[in-house]
């Protein structure tokens, strides 16, 4: 290897050469951290709520009048009769939220009544008896409700149940050695609640960045919301009948009362449909990073085609003398080769740096979570790959100079 | 150890053919030194190239040591400069980006030899030149006669067979110009074959043998030239 006489070559390039380091370094730190956002923000779109989403959809239904809770409630229950009856529903329930939702109640949740800080938050779901059915949930322990214990709830009734249905995740964070079945915690009273069933997975209704890290840390309390301002009816058809169903369900909703509104365009969802529009932001910004990645590497690609070129056509006499004194084609390929290797080596060093110090930054301004080296490795590979690729068509040019090029004036 | 017959050298165009050199013989002997002379244009330096190898020819026959050329790949016509041939230029060709020393190691570099003997070479040469109190210096913080005389000790690091020099001191004034042509000298003494393409007559004379190379064809001093025969021998002695 002939580093040496390479380096001092260099040195009397030090503009391209430094240049070219520098956008190297700068594409590794941008590219390291824009793919550490793009896998955060891609790597939940496919977890699973734990419900049975090929199944579900949801009627977004909103009062038209200004009934009386009373009044809301019964109508609510006919509603979900009425949804139970038609063909190919295996069954509904009625509840403030579904996950994926983008929104919804967070109860602080406490294990002492008059403790200050609190213990971690949940999502808040009420439903029914027929909550965990309809959604396919999963009881891994304890038991469902029962009818009697289901009541109507105002919206600002701030008493607790004193039953509670909660997930595996709340379960285990309560409770880490595994004891929570049986057991009580407070929420929005000082008066404590008992976990009588867990569930094994329901995701929360927020798809926020806040609640990541407790995505899964949700609880259904037996109530159903009497609120005027609208029910989300979550209907589980039977399998491969979920379209005929959503067709037909806010019809046969009308025929039983014609005094609500259900959005012909968002007011029936499908599960798809609700993922779809969950994550649509996150997806957007993976796609934006995506772009801002290619056209960095593009760019850098190109800076190093055409500084690369720039020098061949600038050398052809001096390839001309490397040849004229015995360097084969191999040698002049595997010269430029080299020089763009360190080159590109002095700049994945410095972009290293660049990269961690972004990540530094964005952990302290931002939020964001410390980004794997194996990030930083793999964008190293990628550039000094980028940068042997674009290399390779100047470098083979400047092999096929002929030697004769010595003789030649400048 | 080096033989051309009927060698020709033609650049071709859509149009025309330029004939370069022209049924070409030359035969130049282990250990000879050879001075090629002619006008511009007349093929000195494309003869030049063929002999080191950098170029190709259309037709005819080299042997250069013994070798047949004309067959030979690119890698094996790179080894042979490489290991057999030493250039000189009229321009010096030097490597600007690199100081003298890695000058120097240019070729010993692709000859794949070890760093010990490289320095060993490289120190050597640039004593025999007088310069190596100058390694660490660019091209560029050079005079001309110097320049020339690390091209020379880049040939002789080498310690090439055959010395090819094209208008050794064309660019150099006349005392820069003694002192490259006793370095040829010294180096021709040393048993390496020597040939070198000039315009200077007094040059020439200090050489073993005079070629001169008029319309492509070479033309043996020490021979009766072909002109001569057709009886116009004041006109062609004043054309050289």
């Amino acid at each position: 290897m002939q580093i040496q006489p390479i380096v001092a070559a260099l040195r009397h390039h030090k503009a391209g050469t430094v240049l070219i380091a520098l956008q190297i370094a700068l594409t590794l730190a941008i590219v390291c951290n824009a793919l550490f956002i793009i896998h955060q923000r891609v790597a939940h779109l496919s977890e699973p709520t734990g419900v049975d989403e090929a199944n579900l959809f949801v009627i977004v239904n909103q009062w038209a009048d200004q009934s009386s809770g009373e009044q809301i409630d019964a109508q609510m229950q006919a509603d979900l009769a009425t949804l139970r009856r038609l063909p190919g529903v295996r069954d509904a329930t009625a509840s403030n939220a579904y996950p994926l939702l983008g929104g919804g109640w967070d109860d602080l949740i406490m294990m002492k009544p008059d403790q200050v800080q609190k213990t971690t938050d949940a999502s808040v779901y009420f439903g029914d008896q027929h909550f965990i059915d309809t959604l396919g949930v999963k009881l891994i322990a304890g038991r469902n409700f029962r009818a009697d214990e289901i009541a109507p709830m105002k919206p600002r009734d701030s008493s607790t149940p004193p039953v509670v249905i909660v997930t595996k995740a709340l379960a285990d964070k309560l409770y880490p050695d595994g004891s929570a079945l049986g057991k009580s915690f407070y929420a929005m009273s000082a008066t404590p609640t008992t976990i009588i069933g867990i569930v094994e997975r329901l995701q929360r209704s927020e798809v926020d960045t806040w609640s990541a890290p407790f995505a899964y840390q949700a609880l259904i309390w037996p109530r159903r919301l009497d609120g005027s301002f609208g029910t989300y009816y979550i209907v589980h058809a039977r399998p491969g009948e979920v379209a005929e169903v959503m067709h037909h369900a806010p019809k046969a909703l009308y025929a039983q009362d014609r005094m609500r509104i259900i959005d012909p365009k968002d007011g029936v969802l499908s599960f798809a449909e609700i993922r779809h529009r969950a994550y649509d932001s996150d997806r957007g910004t993976a796609i934006l990073m995506g772009i801002i990645c290619a056209v960095l590497l593009v760019i850098t690609g190109a800076g190093i085609i055409g500084l690369t070129s720039f020098w061949v056509g600038q050398r052809r006499k001096q390839i001309g003398i490397r040849r004229a004194l015995g360097a084969t084609r191999r040698d002049i390929l595997r010269y430029f080769q080299t020089e763009n290797l360190l080159i590109a080596g002095a700049g994945v060093v410095l972009g290293a740096i660049l990269a961690v110090g972004l990540n530094l930054w964005m952990m302290l301004q931002l939020a964001m979570d410390r980004m794997p080296l194996a990030y930083v490795l793999v964008g190293i590979i990628v550039l000094l790959l980028l940068g042997q690729g674009a290399v390779f068509a100047p470098a083979r040019r400047a092999s096929r100079v002929s030697p004769v090029e010595a003789t030649r004036s400048v | 150890m080096l033989k051309m017959t009927h060698l020709s050298k033609v650049y071709r165009t859509e149009v025309v053919e330029t004939y370069a050199l022209r049924d070409f013989n030359i035969d130049v002997k282990e250990g000879e030194f050879v001075a090629v002379m002619g006008p511009s244009g007349s093929g000195k330096t494309t003869f030049l190239t063929i002999a080191g190898l950098l170029e190709s020819f259309t037709g005819g026959e080299y042997l250069l040591d013994g070798v047949d050329v004309s067959n030979l790949g690119d890698n094996a016509r790179s080894k042979i400069r490489n290991e057999k041939i030493g250039f000189v230029f009229q321009s010096f060709n030097l490597i600007p980006d690199l100081n003298v020393h890695d000058n120097v190691e240019v070729p010993l570099r692709y000859r794949g030899m070890k760093s010990a003997e490289r320095q060993k070479r490289i120190q050597d040469a640039l004593e025999r030149v007088g310069l190596a109190s100058r390694m660490k210096h660019y091209p560029a913080e050079l005079s001309g006669g110097q320049q020339q005389r690390v091209a020379i000790a880049r040939a002789l690091a080498g310690s090439p067979r055959l010395l090819l020099a094209d208008e050794p001191t064309g660019n150099l004034d006349t005392q820069m110009a003694r002192g490259v042509m006793e370095l040829l000298e010294e180096i021709h003494r040393g048993g390496a074959t020597i040939v070198m393409v000039t315009h200077d007559p007094e040059l020439a004379t200090r050489a073993q043998r005079s070629v001169h190379v008029i319309d492509g064809q070479a033309v043996d001093i020490a021979e009766e030239p072909r002109f001569h025969a057709r009886g116009d021998r004041a006109e062609a002695h004043a054309g050289a």
